[in-house]
């Protein structure tokens, strides 16, 4: 089981909104696939998936704050 | 899969693929039509013409010389102060240029350009109605030129335009109130918009990027007109040149940019090769060009449908310039003319010729433009030898009678600087303001339809929440959000306005200031630049003095050193130099960088404080980023933008409401009062407002009061708050992140020590950063100005009584010896 977890992004940078998910409970992700977009202050960014499986678990819905460390999804 | 978006994949296998780079044959010296083939085209009084204009311009010349030279000029004495670098013996390149050129068409020259001047300004006489020639006399300047001329140049032996134009150069050369730019440009600078001449410039090459801003307008415009740098060959080694080049032949006029502007700016680019810069030889000595033309295989595939001309035959220039013109109102721009001729007088009246031989000099007098023309008219049967000795005698008479006026002091004064002596003062500025429509046109979205910028609709407009917490910049208005919404208000409603510089588009700018204005804006208006600081600037001022508004992004301040000339001498000069008749709406943004090292971190705000001419602001705050934004895309003077870096994701924690939603103006030349205190007075410079805020907090523990006066505006400044609180404190620090010497802190320092001494209990002083590079990320709060430099400095120089345990890094540093070190 692996997470996927908002990346530090520099020091002031604390938290992001999810943009998008491009992907669903359920989805099959190769590793490097992109599974969601977020946005911070400054920047829009892609988030890959770090390795292949199925994408068992979302937690959090476009629009949503993040934290940066908090765990957003999970692919088995 | 969703990919970011992109305009033009790079594909490897066609990257990658065996291929050879083609370039085909570039004409030099082929015109080949006969005197019969001109003459079915133009006709015999136009022929005609083109040897009186070229008469003209000689004796102007000519006459210039002799002062120079001798002190008189046919027994009229006078001692001519300023500089003359003359194009003797290139008459046939500047009028053959502007025979073929319409009025409307716009030229840009070099210091050599009186000859190119003079011969436009007659092609256009030529060319207009005679109705439009009086209404143009009369409107400009108040009629006063066209006045003086029907009273002083009143000969009807001569046309009273032609006086007007040469009386307005030649006053403007001998720096007199009648000059077409009241003598502030002088010999170098000299030009008058009405006949399509537009500045000549001092700057070597200075007039390529400003001429490709005024071509970017008329396609922008969609005007049937071409612009044209004329520039000497020394030019080819200068690097805004090959920016310009580049800038207008960039490849997203054609495969980015939407209908009808998907062709390429009507830019010429007209290199007057006498051959030699300075004392310096172009061909086989300082360049390495074997053919200047060579240059523009260098630019594109179509290698800017370069030729070589023989620049002493007008007729050859003429053809050139027709079949050239014809292409670039198709928009095939831009086009290189390597038009070759010569001048026999020296780079200046001081040259003494020491770089070149007699011979050579004698050689090129066989090729005199003058002289072959003459006799190739004659051989027509076009004119005959007496009068083509009538025609000289008469250009001799006009050009006599001309001078013997102008130099008159009485009859033609100087601007009376004794009886006004700031009156050069107050070209400097126009501060004319213009309103913004209200009404939204041309978008491809509106604002509400594009996510990063609807996503600001869901933020609070005030930085801390009903708890008093402070809002992370996620939930609460940026400075980066306020001055998103004041520039893309007017880019969505103002559309003179265009915007670019190093990424505007799809990532949002280099900070993130215009995400989402490229699904708002069309590619058109807001676009990305090539790497060209210098480019960038020069032709925001020809898209500018051609009657646009531009916001330009250097991204780093650091990079203000590529654009040095362009900033320093061009963009803060032009409004004084033409005596107001230029407007410059220009913004130019440049950010303050952090963490990046010494050549990405510097406050270079003293630098440009130190050139007149420039408005300057300098925002800490959300609420005065925006309303200093709206202030400077309203203003027609140009304007510097600081920002910082360290500022973008600041939130508005000053202004009660926050932000206001609405459209607001803060005005220029007003500091705000961020604290109230009596014990002393802390003006801060941009950033540093926060490190102050909290040496204040401390400063309060020690029963010390201290007023904090953010500047906000740099260039005006508002002296008269800080005189105002210097007055109840008797004690000023001030705080820059600039380096501390030379800095603009020094200067209000000193002023503040001269209008309010009485009022001082203590010397002002100042805090900066030290006198060397910016270090790294992890280095940098050793650098710009912390709380504690500042405690510790308020506690050793204004109460030292009070003093504590000294904190900052700077504590131990002996100034004297750092100062005596040149640190």
């Amino acid at each position: 089981m692996t997470d996927i977890i908002i990346p530090n992004l520099g020091n002031e940078i604390s938290e992001a909104e999810i943009t998008e998910w491009l992907v669903e409970t359920g989805d099959d992700v190769e590793q490097g696939d992109v599974v969601l977009l977020i946005s911070t202050t400054k920047t829009s960014l892609e988030i890959e998936a770090p390795t292949s499986g199925k994408i068992s678990q979302i937690n959090s819905n476009e629009g949503d704050l993040v934290q940066v460390g908090e765990v957003v999804c999970t692919i088995e | 899969m969703k990919t970011m978006p992109k305009n033009i994949d790079i594909d490897p296998n066609k990257i990658f693929a065996k291929d050879f780079l083609k370039s085909t044959e570039l004409p030099i010296h082929q015109y080949q039509k006969s005197i019969d083939d001109e003459l079915k085209i133009h006709g015999k009084e136009n022929l005609k013409e083109v040897l009186r204009h070229m008469y003209i311009v000689r004796e102007f010349e000519n006459m210039l010389n002799s002062f120079k030279t001798t002190g008189s000029y046919k027994n009229i004495d006078y001692t001519y102060n300023g500089p003359a670098h003359l194009s003797i013996g290139q008459e046939a390149a500047a009028v053959g240029a502007a025979f073929a050129l319409k009025p409307e068409d716009k030229i840009f020259g070099s210091h050599r350009s009186h000859g190119e001047m003079i011969a436009k300004g007659l092609s256009a006489i030529k060319n207009l109605s005679r109705d439009k020639i009086k209404s143009i006399m009369q409107d400009y300047n108040g009629g006063k030129l066209i006045s003086y001329v029907h009273k002083n140049l009143n000969d009807k032996e001569f046309d009273d335009a032609e006086m007007f134009l040469l009386s307005g150069v030649l006053a403007e050369i001998f720096m007199r109130e009648l000059g077409f730019n009241k003598g502030m440009g002088g010999s170098m600078h000299a030009f008058f918009t009405p006949f399509g001449t537009f500045p000549n410039n001092a700057i070597v090459g200075g007039s390529s990027g400003i001429a490709v801003g005024a071509a970017l307008h008329a396609h922008l415009n969609q005007e049937e007109s071409i612009c044209v740098a004329n520039l000497g060959d020394g030019s080819t080694g200068c690097g805004l040149v090959w920016e310009s080049m580049n800038f207008s032949s960039m490849g997203q006029y054609k495969n980015l940019w939407p209908e009808p502007y998907n062709k390429n700016p009507p830019m010429l680019f007209c290199f007057m090769n006498n051959f030699y810069a300075m004392g310096g030889q172009t061909l086989g000595e300082t360049m390495s060009w074997d053919r200047l033309s060579r240059i523009a295989t260098g630019v594109n595939s179509e290698q800017m449908h370069a030729e070589t001309i023989n620049g002493s035959d007008p007729l050859s220039v003429a053809d050139a310039i027709i079949r050239k013109r014809k292409l670039l109102i198709e928009g095939n721009g831009p086009i290189l003319l390597d038009i070759e001729c010569y001048r026999y007088s020296g780079h200046s009246t001081t040259d003494t010729n020491a770089y070149r031989s007699r011979d050579e000099i004698k050689h090129w007098k066989f090729f005199d433009p003058i002289q072959q023309y003459s006799e190739k008219m004659i051989e027509a049967g076009i004119i005959n030898k007496n009068d083509l000795n009538n025609m000289s005698e008469k250009v001799q008479n006009q050009i006599e009678y001309l001078t013997s006026k102008v130099v008159d002091r009485e009859l033609t004064p100087s601007i009376d600087i004794e009886k006004n002596p700031t009156i050069i003062g107050d070209f400097t500025f126009n501060k004319k303001v213009i309103s913004v429509s209200k009404i939204t046109s041309d978008l491809l979205k509106n604002e509400g339809e594009v996510n990063q910028i609807k996503s600001l609709q869901k933020k609070s407009r005030f930085g801390k929440s009903e708890e008093g917490s402070l809002l992370s910049g996620m939930r609460a208005i940026t400075l980066r959000d306020s001055l998103a919404e004041a520039i893309i208000y007017h880019l969505s409603r103002d559309k003179s306005l265009i915007a670019y510089g190093e990424e505007c588009r799809d990532w949002g700018g280099a900070f993130g200031v215009y995400r989402g204005f490229s699904d708002i804006i069309p590619i058109n208006r807001l676009f990305n630049s090539p790497i060209s600081e210098a480019a960038i600037v020069s032709t925001a001022i020809g898209y500018a003095i051609s009657g646009g508004r531009a916001i330009i992004e250097l991204m780093y301040s650091d990079f203000i050193g590529r654009a040095g000339d362009e900033i320093f001498n061009q963009l803060a000069k032009w409004q004084a130099m033409s005596a107001g008749e230029l407007n410059l709406p220009i913004v130019l943004r440049a950010s303050i960088g952090s963490k990046y090292g010494a050549q990405h971190s510097q406050d270079w705000t003293s630098l440009l404080t130190h050139i007149p001419g420039l408005s300057i602001v300098y925002p800490a705050t959300p609420y005065d980023a925006k309303g200093l934004m709206a202030s400077s895309l309203c203003s027609n003077d140009p304007t510097v933008f600081f920002e910082s870096q360290r500022l973008y994701d600041k939130v508005e924690i000053f202004t009660e409401n926050g932000v206001p939603k609405n459209y607001y103006k803060v005005p220029f030349g007003k500091a705000v009062k961020r604290r109230s205190g009596k014990d002393i007075t802390i003006l801060t410079i941009g950033a540093s407002l926060y490190a102050a805020l909290d040496a204040s907090m401390e400063l309060i523990n020690h029963n010390i009061d201290a007023e904090i006066i953010d500047a906000r505006s740099l260039v005006p400044f508002d002296y008269e708050m800080l005189l105002n609180s210097v007055k109840l404190t008797g004690r000023l620090l001030i705080v820059s992140e600039a380096v501390e010497r030379g800095s603009f802190a020094n200067t209000i320092a000193t002023n503040v020590s001269k209008f309010a001494f009485k009022n001082l209990r203590a010397s002002p002083m100042i805090i900066g950063s030290p006198n060397w590079i910016a270090p790294g990320a992890d280095m940098e709060k050793t650098y710009s100005p912390q709380s504690e430099d500042i405690l510790d400095l308020v506690f050793r120089d204004f109460f030292p009584e009070k003093r504590i345990n000294k904190r900052g890094l700077r504590k131990d540093w002996d100034f004297l010896d750092l100062a005596k070190k040149g640190l």
